[in-house]
């Protein structure tokens, strides 16, 4: 699960950082990140106009990903899939933002980044 | 079974518990700390973790119980029996293990001056060993605190001679829930948050649905069935000898959310997994003194928490969840346990919030006690047992 860890930098081979039909979403590949604590991050660090500008651009993709990507088991993805995956787990991530409260915090909840993932 | 929406029907049933105002009393005050920790924690069996921590020989796992000042170390015998240690050397009294999770190659050894210990708990090796006088290791393993374990949960009592077997201790908690499948839903995550309030504040904040379709009314919406005035209501409660189980029902034909459409949508893969020992489509099992197990249904979405809240101080308090799914078949269903997860998560960021503007609200002493209606019974029997436990220790 770790290679694809992080953010995309420049890779030995020469591999294409998402599937070939998904290249379009490259400008999002800073959210491929794992684990959950990483994204709750990401998320933590992003204007709600960039959170946004996120889910909607990968929301109307996910069907197709999903689709692309059930081909693979989870933890044993070539690393374009992978990152491909990551984005979907991020999206997750900030969904309940964009579509339930509808702001950047959450309304009278603590601050995210008192919950310590453990694994 | 439907959820009945008759007021005060829970009373009825057990009248025993009054209806009378509860003291404020319990949460903030240093001495009811102490005899809690004294007549409850030290003389309870304590849910310290699951057998999944612990998978493989040699796997360990540390839990604090800070209360009762002891560090307890669980772990996998290389006979594949889980045992559970005060984590304390036997040479000078060192803390043994320090990281919480690990895996030992079949020992354990003391940071301080080497001492080995197998990891069945037998001293194995010690340096210098002819250097010390009339040093036999045989009489000096670890520390075994009473360990047991009931469907994967491993439970430990730190009084040397348990009053009752953990059986006896979880009583109509085991008798529903002997044989549910938690071992086809693995622990897939833990959240550990530290929250300024008393470890009850949190527990009974948890501990009945009246607050729903209020405070967790933009997360989870109409949720849960109500009645005509939008208000939850119990589908069946129970109270045992101390423990307590509450349940409930989803409402139908909810609007989903864009990214839930997706998420939900049929991936051409049927999985038929029910657990026969549900009582609602979410249960929640309070089991005296601190641990709770909440099982629920949502589709084909099958899965459990775990709460422990781990008091620090009177006013501080560790809440620990646990997050449980099936090993997911398709890719679609991980999506879909890691949006349930993370509407747990965010839900329950809430709570954190709300358990601590009621511990400032406490603590103020302005008011001297707190009322409770009928679908916060199970709160009260909680305060009954806990009442009754310190009654009987003070009386000893």
């Amino acid at each position: 699960m770790s290679r694809a860890g992080g953010t995309v930098g420049a890779s030995e081979v020469a591999e294409p950082a998402l599937p070939e039909e998904f290249a379009d979403l490259a400008p999002w590949l800073d959210w491929a990140l794992e684990p959950e604590r990483a994204r709750t991050e990401k998320r933590e660090a992003s204007s709600m106009a960039e959170i946004r500008a996120f889910y909607d651009a990968v929301l109307p993709r996910l069907e197709e990903m999903i689709r692309h990507l059930e081909g693979f088991r989870d933890g044993d993805m070539p690393a374009p899939q992978h990152r491909l995956y990551l984005i979907s787990l991020s999206l997750v991530e900030v969904a309940n933002l964009v579509e339930l409260y509808k702001r950047r915090e959450a309304v009278e909840a603590c601050d995210p980044l008192r919950y310590e993932p453990l694994l | 079974m439907k959820t009945a929406m008759r007021e005060k029907q829970w009373a009825e049933k057990y009248p025993d518990l009054a209806t009378g105002p509860l003291p404020t009393a319990p949460y903030i005050s240093d001495e009811q700390f102490a005899l809690e920790r004294d007549l409850v924690f030290r003389r309870s069996w304590i849910n310290v973790c699951r057998v999944d921590e612990v998978p493989n020989h040699g796997d360990y796992f540390v839990r604090d119980i800070a209360i009762c000042d002891v560090s307890i170390l669980i772990i996998r015998g290389s006979d594949n029996v889980v045992r559970g240690f005060f984590n304390v050397c036997s040479h000078r009294g060192n803390t043994l293990v320090l990281d919480e999770r690990g895996s030992c190659p079949g020992s354990v050894y003391c940071h301080f001056h080497n001492w080995v210990y197998s990891d069945t708990g037998a001293l194995i090796r010690v340096p210098d060993e002819e250097n010390f006088f009339d040093l036999d290791k045989r009489d000096h393993g670890l520390t075994p605190v009473n360990t047991d374990i009931w469907e994967g949960f491993v439970f430990v009592h730190l009084d040397p001679e348990p009053a009752e077997t953990l059986r006896e201790f979880l009583g109509g908690v085991a008798d529903q829930l002997d044989g549910c499948p938690f071992h086809e839903m693995p622990l897939t995550q833990t959240y550990r948050v530290e929250e300024h309030a008393n470890w009850k504040v949190g527990l009974d904040a948890q501990n009945e649905l009246y607050h729903f379709p209020f405070q967790h009314r933009r997360v989870l919406g109409d949720a849960f069935v109500t009645n005509d005035k939008k208000q939850c209501r119990y589908l069946d409660l129970t109270l045992y000898d101390k423990h307590s189980v509450w349940s409930c029902e989803f409402q139908r034909g909810q609007e989903p959310t864009p990214l839930a459409t997706t998420l939900f949508k049929f991936d051409g893969v049927l999985r038929s997994f029910t657990i026969p020992q549900m009582i609602g489509e979410m249960d929640f099992f309070a089991v005296f003194p601190n641990f709770v197990i909440l099982l629920y249904q949502l589709g084909t979405t099958t899965s459990y928490l775990t709460y422990q809240f781990w008091p620090l101080a009177i006013d501080r308090t560790i809440w620990e969840i646990g997050v449980y799914f099936r090993e997911p078949l398709t890719v679609r269903e991980r999506l879909r346990q890691e949006y349930f997860k993370c509407t747990y998560r965010d839900t329950l960021q809430e709570d954190t919030a709300m358990h601590e503007t009621l511990q400032a609200g406490l603590a103020s002493g302005v008011k001297s006690h707190v009322i409770l209606q009928d679908n916060e019974l199970a709160i009260r029997h909680f305060h009954r047992v806990l009442e009754n436990r310190l009654n009987a220790g003070r009386n000893a």
